[in-house]
Order: C-alpha cells, then structure tokens, then sequence
C-alpha cells in the first residue's frame, strides 16, 4: 500500500509499486482483460476470476504508441519486440500473486503496429500515470507462460537489455557482469558488479574494512560520526519516506477529532520545531521540517512545500476554543459540557523514535490544555488492524512518496471504511471532503503535468485547511562510498533514493581491482519482478531496474526519462 | 546398557510427537498459513483459497492437520515457501548446513579450551592462573556477542587493517566468502568463521571452565579419591583415571543439551556476520509469516534437542553405572 510502513526496513518505496496500489481507487474492477493479436485466449491462470476478451487494436480512451529501438535486443541477441511488452502486460495482469495489477487493468490491448517494433497500448480510460508502467520489461522468450511468471526468475533475471546482466543471484550474492550486447554508450566502467547483504552496523563496518565499496544506509542518530573517516565520502539524499501525525475524523467514530474545531485548534497546538529540535535534528542536524502533506520536495512538482509554514498558532487555538465554547476546567484542560475530550495518540511500539516524541509532546499538550494519551501497541495491531479500522485519534508514522502524485486511493470519500467498500477502504482517516475528492479524481486523468500539479496543490491545501495530517520530517538517505576504491564523487550525483544503482555502470569507477562491491542493506528471498518478491524496494531498484529495459527511468526528483529502449518519445493519443 | 537405552529412545518419540504437535499447533497460530497466502495473494478467490488449503493440508481439525503434515515431512514433501514460492529443502538445508558448520567448531573450540582452563584452574585453587581465568570467565559470560562481536570486527577488521595498510581486510567483517567469490575455498572459509567462532567460543570457553573447575573440586574431595590416594596410585593418575572422568559426567550433559540446540542458529552471531544459518533463515521465516519454512526447522530443532537429550542420558549412564541400575 501506498501507505503505514513504520520503521519497517521492507518499504515499498518509490518505483511504481507503490503508485500501482495508490491508483488503486479507480480499478476495483476484477475483470481482466487478455491481450495479443488472438485476443481470444482466456486468462485460465488468473486468481481474480472471470475473463474477458478485447480485440486487439480496440480503440480506447487513450493509445501510447512506442516504437522500440531497432537495435534493441537482450543479452542473448533475441530482438526486443512487442511480444515482450504484451507479456509484460499479461503477467501483472494475471500472475497469481501479482504485486498489483493496478493500472494494467486499465489496458484494453497490447498489439503490434506498422512491424513488431512498434508497440500500440490502448488505454480504456484517460490514465494520467500512464509513464510508470513498463518499466521492467519482461523478457517473452524466456517465460513459458506470461499469464503466469510466478515460477519464473525466482533465483535468476537469464537475459538483460540493461548494461549489467545478472551473472549468479543467492542468498549471499548477487553478481553483475557487462551485458555484451548491449547497444547503448553507457556500458560498463568496471567488469563486475558484486552485491552482498550487509545490514546497518555490519555495512558500515564492511566498508571501514574495505570489504564493500559503497553502501547506502538509511540515517541514524551518530551515523555521520560512524562514516567518519579519511577514505570515505558521503552524501545525503532525500529520500522518500516522511514521518506525520494524522488525526482520525471519522464522524461516526465518535472521537475528539471528529469536531472539526477541537480538531483545528489541537491542529493549532502542535509545536512542530520542537519535535524538529528533538527528535529529528539529532538524526541529521540542520534538516527542516517538511511542509507539505502527501508528497516531498524532492519527488516531481507535487508539493508546495509552503503549505504547513503557519500551522503552529496556540494562540489562535485558544480563541477559536473559547468562541466556540469551550473552556478550561479546574485542571487546565479544554473542557465543553464539562467533559475534558481525551486523545489517544496511537504509534507502534518500540519505536524509540516515535515513543521519545510522545514522551516529549504529552506534557507539552497537558500544558496547552489537551489530555493526550499514549495508546500504543505492536506494528501488525497498529498497521493492520487499528489504523484501517480507525481505533485511534492521533497516528504518527512513517509515509511513502510515490512519483505519481495519486491520493484517490488513500484519501478520497469512497475510500472511506464503510459497508459500500465492504470496510476495505484505504482512507485510514476517515476525511472525506468531496471537493477535494473531485479534484483528486480529476487529477488521476490529467496528462499535462503543470496543470496537475496544480491540481495536486488544491488537494494540498484542502489537508491544511481541514487539519487532516502535520507532516513532519523527510527523511535522508546516506550513500557513502570508499574515496580510495571508488573513483571520484561521482556516486555523490545520485545519492537520493537509489537511483544511484541504475546510474552504476557509469558512476562507479573502481579503482584497483576493477570490481566494485556493494553492501545491500536488505537482501530479498526472490527477484521476481512481478510477485511479491518485489515488495523489497532494494531488490527492484539493485537487481530488476538494473536489468530489466524500461519505457521511461524514474529519476531521483520523480521525473521521467526516456531509455534508449525506445527510438523516441512515444506518441500519446487521447481518442 | 542396552535395556536402558531402548526404553529411553521409546519414551523419546511420545516426546518428540507431543511436542511437535504443540509447535505445529503454536506455529501455526502465530503464523496463520492461509492469512500468509492472502496477504502474498490479495486477489485470490475464495475457491482458490480452498484450493490452497486442501493442497497444503490444511483443512480439518489440528490434530489431522498435524498428521497429514508430519506425514508430507518424513516423506521429505516439505513443499514450497509462501514467499517466493522456492522449494523449502534447499534453502533449509544450506541453512542448517553453515549453522553446524559454525556451532560445532565454536563448540568444539570453546569446550576444549573451556576444560582446559577449568581443570587446570582447579588443580590450582587460588594460583595467579587461577584467578586470572576466574576473572577471565566472569568478562567472558558477561560481554553480550553483540558487543564482542562489534569490538571484534572493528579492532581486527578496521583497525589491525588501517595499521598494516592492507588491500583486503585482516580478517572479514561478514559473509561465508568475500565478495564476488563463486568456488569452494577451504582457506576463505575458515578465514570467514575466525570472528565468529572466536564470539561464540569466548562464552563457550567462560561457561565451560566455570563447569569444569567447580565440578572437578568437589571431585577431588570425595571419598573416593581419597581411597584411590590410598591405593598408592599416582596423583597424575588419579586426576587423569577418577578426578576428571567423574568431573564430566555433568559437563557431558550440559555439552549434549548446548549442541542439540546449535541446529536453532546462534541468532545474534549469524545476523552480526551476515552469515545465513538458520537462525537467520528463522528469523526471516517467521517475519513473512512462512509457516512452510518455519515448521520443518521448527521439528528439526525439537528432534535435535530430544536426540541429543537422550545421547546425553545414555553418556550419563554409561559413565556413571548407578543411573542405568537405579
């Protein structure tokens, strides 16, 4: 989901899984479509039920036409053709399993143009996201049935169109070689590309003894004095996971948050600098406060990081209080009808993060007039049962930005827990704004990115104007690598997220030995691009990404570019 | 002797079965096979999920449940993972295979230095060798493996490296290989485990010398040593005939227990070293919900530990007669 990864080290980051479950609200359908020329075999391996067929070519709402590189092959020499993409296509589809098939179902067929090198996507509906599918194609020729790749690439990716082909994958390594036939200028300055898993301490310690050139930890209090030393650089990068607090409304909750005016004025009285000065500076000293919702800075033109600067105002709060009758009572606490509201202010424990934050704001809002209290409990009680079910007023955890900008999933009104979405509704706050619900639909079929991030912007400031979240705190990530093993700062261009992988050939120039070897934080139990093997943002962006050819790449600041996959930019036709 | 043994293994497999039954119920409660698939398979359709269940036994009572497992696991049908879908054995036995690996030659390592210092500190109470290893064996069982581990890594890897101005670290910080290594190499590897050996074996060794030192004094007060004295026979043979035999009847039923346990994985080592036993396998296992993967590890440990139990038993009658008489 796009959504509730605490501290969890299994994010689901970025790349397009995370958008593919945000674009989730407008696909609930479970009809699949079959693809191809035929247009007339069934999906019999699908676990969603029923089929349908679609003639190929069938015009729909939006076509992309792309037309692949004519030297475009993978590491075997077979031609990348459009037998590739419509296998793509059908194993998010229709693997058992698949990751998400959002988006993919929007597809009516994936059909050949004027050769086999020119792709026709037809699109049933207007699909604003449309660049973020296709960006790990599958190779068709190696796949015995595209319907179902779930017992494919389970230790193994066997042919590449990337500069890097996979030499040997384990538990215990993975090994890239120079992709031979690859057509493309980037190829690779070192002839082996080596990841082991390392964890944080044991990464760090790995690269103070040489053992691995590069490693990139995510930040802790202390990590700029454990990477301290003469032959190691390093550079942070924002990622994109941001920490907030979150205030359920549901109205038939019956929580204090439910009042809109208890809400804004509480809202009102959360002193987010001194959460910045003590809990958050000591990680990475100097970085600011975030001040947008749903989005960070640093991913695309989404967030106009202005919209939350004024959001403290105690004193505004007390008035607002006081005009709407409220008072404090003997103890010094807002009280109406003589009943002092108590907050239950939920994180998952441990998290000493999280945990030294409510010990430092509890008393903070006892003394502004507000009876919080800690009501915690273990991350699978917090994530997968209270927070869907709305047993909390105040939530703090961590979010993950996405490069597609898409809320519908999570905040919009039909998303909502309720009888009508059979209380699976990802809207975790029970906000409903129907406005802005409207706009974020209106987002979703969008194509012209300034005027969606405008779009995007309005939704912003409904979550300001409704108190809905405080975001927090974006947090860095660290590349750090080994000056005298790596040459140059060349890994420091890309350091934000993990981008820096797909930039490697390039970027990582070894010295001596003519290998460079990374510590890999977290290491997957599989690389199946399509199951849920590729819930680990470590084994999409450090092996899949790496091998797999894409339309467009993700960048670091949530653009697109094109690859040399495709001979220019794809032809997008809203019929 | 033999009497003994045979009603000891007959009353090990009730044992075995009842507690494995109680595991398989627990693991299965903590992990929620069908809960695992859902959550790997969001989409699935309630006949698929009955589909699932049938094709992994899990439809009846627990107790048939349990069965028909057990039945799939001596039959080495141990299936696939929920996650990633990869058979279970392979993995598994890699796992279990670096987790021996490891344990046995720390075991090893440790528990004969261990008697070493214990039964020498006790043939000399109160000496400076004495003392000092007294000392030694209190620092040794109170420093956690998380922090030898640490000092360890950063003194012989960072350090000793930085000073001898190496290419290649001392001794490696994690991992069976270095990086990039694909062939068997006897020299790596034995390289790769120095650290690791060296943190479970300094908690061998406290424990074991404490064990055998205090075991070995009363030893040397009993009555039997004195009639033994009296015989004539040399004090080098007394200690080496009656002192220590006697002395390790104790520590061969602590040593038994340690080393059936040595199949769990030594957790915090293993994922210190990055160094895939099955305490790593375990623990991964058990946060993807993999009840697959868990249960067959599960009855290994439980199986290791009763068989080891039982050697334990059989070595303790066997070196003390009055156990298999009485």
């Amino acid at each position: 989901m796009n959504v509730l990864k605490s501290r969890s080290r299994w994010l689901i980051l970025v790349s397009v899984f995370a958008l593919f479950v945000s674009a989730c609200a407008g696909t609930t359908d479970e009809t699949t479509t079959t693809a191809g020329a035929e247009a007339t075999t069934t999906t019999a391996a699908a676990e969603e039920g029923t089929t349908t067929t679609a003639e190929a070519g069938a015009q729909g709402a939006m076509t992309v036409t792309v037309d692949i590189n004519p030297d475009a092959v993978w590491s075997d020499g077979t031609p990348i053709t459009v037998a590739d993409f419509e296998c793509t296509w059908r194993a998010f589809l229709n693997t058992p399993g698949s990751i998400s098939t959002a988006g993919w179902t929007e597809i009516l067929s994936v059909a050949a143009g004027s050769s086999d090198k020119q792709v026709v996507i037809e699109y049933s509906t207007v699909y604003a996201p449309y660049k973020t599918l296709f960006n790990q194609i599958l190779p068709a020729h190696t796949v015995a049935n595209c319907d179902d790749v779930s017992t494919d690439f389970l230790d193994n990716i066997p042919v590449s169109a990337r500069p890097w082909q996979l030499e040997e994958w384990s538990d215990q390594q993975a090994i890239m070689v120079p992709n031979e036939a690859y057509w493309g200028d980037d190829k690779p300055l070192a002839s082996r590309l080596v990841q082991v898993p390392r964890a944080e301490d044991g990464g760090i310690a790995s690269l103070g003894a040489g053992e691995v050139d590069f490693i990139f930890p995510q930040a802790f209090a202390g990590i700029t004095d454990a990477l301290a030393a003469d032959n190691i650089q390093f550079e942070p990068g924002y990622g994109t996971n941001y920490e907030g607090l979150y205030f359920q409304q549901g109205a038939d909750r019956g929580g204090p948050f439910s009042d809109p005016v208890f809400r804004e004025a509480f809202s009102k009285s959360v002193d987010r600098d001194l959460i910045l000065a003590n809990i958050y500076d000591p990680i990475f000293p100097g970085s600011p406060l975030l001040q947008c919702g749903l989005w960070v800075p640093t991913v695309g033109p989404w967030c106009d990081n202005t919209q939350f600067v004024d959001s403290y105002d105690p004193e505004g709060a007390a008035a607002l209080l006081e005009e709407n009758g409220w008072a404090k009572d003997g103890s010094g606490m807002w009280a109406k009808d003589g009943v002092v509201p108590e907050i239950k202010w939920m994180i998952n424990t441990p998290n000493p993060r999280r945990e030294a934050t409510q010990a430092l704001m509890i008393p903070e809002f006892a003394a502004a007039g507000f009876n919080v209290v800690a009501d915690n409990g273990d991350a699978a009680s917090v994530f997968q049962q209270r927070l869907p079910a709305g047993e909390y007023d105040l939530a703090m955890y961590i979010n993950t930005a996405s490069p597609d900008p898409s809320v519908t999933s999570i905040m919009s009104c039909d998303q909502v827990p309720s009888a009508a979405n059979n209380n699976q509704g990802q809207n975790s706050v029970f906000w409903c704004n129907e406005d802005a619900s409207a706009l974020m639909l209106q987002s979703d079929t969008e194509i012209d990115e300034a005027a969606r991030a405008e779009l995007i912007h309005q939704i912003g400031q409904s979550l300001v104007d409704d108190h809905v979240m405080l975001p927090l705190f974006q947090f860095p990530n660290i590349a750090a690598w080994r000056t005298d093993l790596i040459e140059g700062d060349a890994p420091a261009a890309d350091a934000a997220n993990y981008r820096a992988f797909n930039n490697s050939s390039q970027l990582w120039q070894p010295t001596g030995d003519d290998e460079i070897v990374v510590g890999a934080e977290q290491w997957p139990e599989c690389i199946n691009p399509v199951t849920e093997c590729a819930n680990s943002s470590w084994m999409v962006w450090t092996t899949s990404f790496v091998v797999l050819p894409a339309i467009w790449d993700t960048t670091s600041d949530g653009g697109f570019v094109l690859t040399n996959l495709v001979a220019g930019e794809p032809t997008v036709t809203v019929n | 002797m033999a009497r003994y043994v045979i009603l000891r293994t007959a009353w090990a497999i009730p044992v075995l079965l009842i507690v494995t039954f109680l595991t398989f119920w627990a693991v299965k409660a903590a992990t929620d096979p069908v809960q695992s698939y859902l959550r790997i398979n969001p989409r699935a359709t309630p006949e698929k999920v009955e589909q699932y269940k049938e094709a992994h036994g899990l439809v009846g009572s627990t107790p048939e449940q349990y069965v028909r497992w057990l039945g799939n696991f001596v039959t080495l049908d141990w299936g696939n993972s929920i996650k990633g879908n990869t058979p279970v054995w392979p993995d598994l036995k890699s796992a279990l295979a670096n987790s021996l690996v490891l344990g046995l030659t720390a075991s090893f390592v440790g528990i004969t230095i261990g008697l070493g210092i214990g039964i020498f500190s006790a043939l000399r109470q109160y000496s400076k060798f004495d003392t000092l290893a007294t000392g030694g064996a209190f620092v040794g069982i109170s420093i956690p493996p998380f922090v030898s581990a640490v000092l360890l890594q950063v003194f012989f890897a960072i350090l000793l490296t930085g000073w001898l101005n190496l290419d290649t670290p001392f001794l490696p910080v994690a991992g069976i290989y270095p990086p990039g290594q694909t062939e068997f190499d006897l020299g790596l590897r034995i390289k790769h485990m120095i650290l690791p050996v060296t943190v479970i074996a300094i908690q061998i060794i406290a424990t074991y010398s404490r064990y055998m030192r205090a075991s070995l004094l009363d030893v040397k007060e009993s009555e039997y040593m004195r009639t033994a004295r009296s015989k004539g026979i040399s004090e080098r043979q007394v200690i080496a005939r009656h002192a220590i035999r006697n002395a390790m009847i104790p520590i061969v039923t602590i040593a038994a227990i340690d080393i059936g346990a040595i199949v769990g994985g030594l957790i915090i080592t293993e994922r210190i070293f990055e160094y895939k036993g099955t305490g790593d396998f375990l623990l991964t296992a058990l946060a993807n919900g993999d009840f697959p993967q868990v249960m067959p590890l599960m009855f290994i440990i439980v199986a290791s530990i009763i068989v080891f139990n039982l050697l334990a038993d059989i070595s303790y009658a066997w070196l003390d007669p009055r156990i298999r008489l009485g």
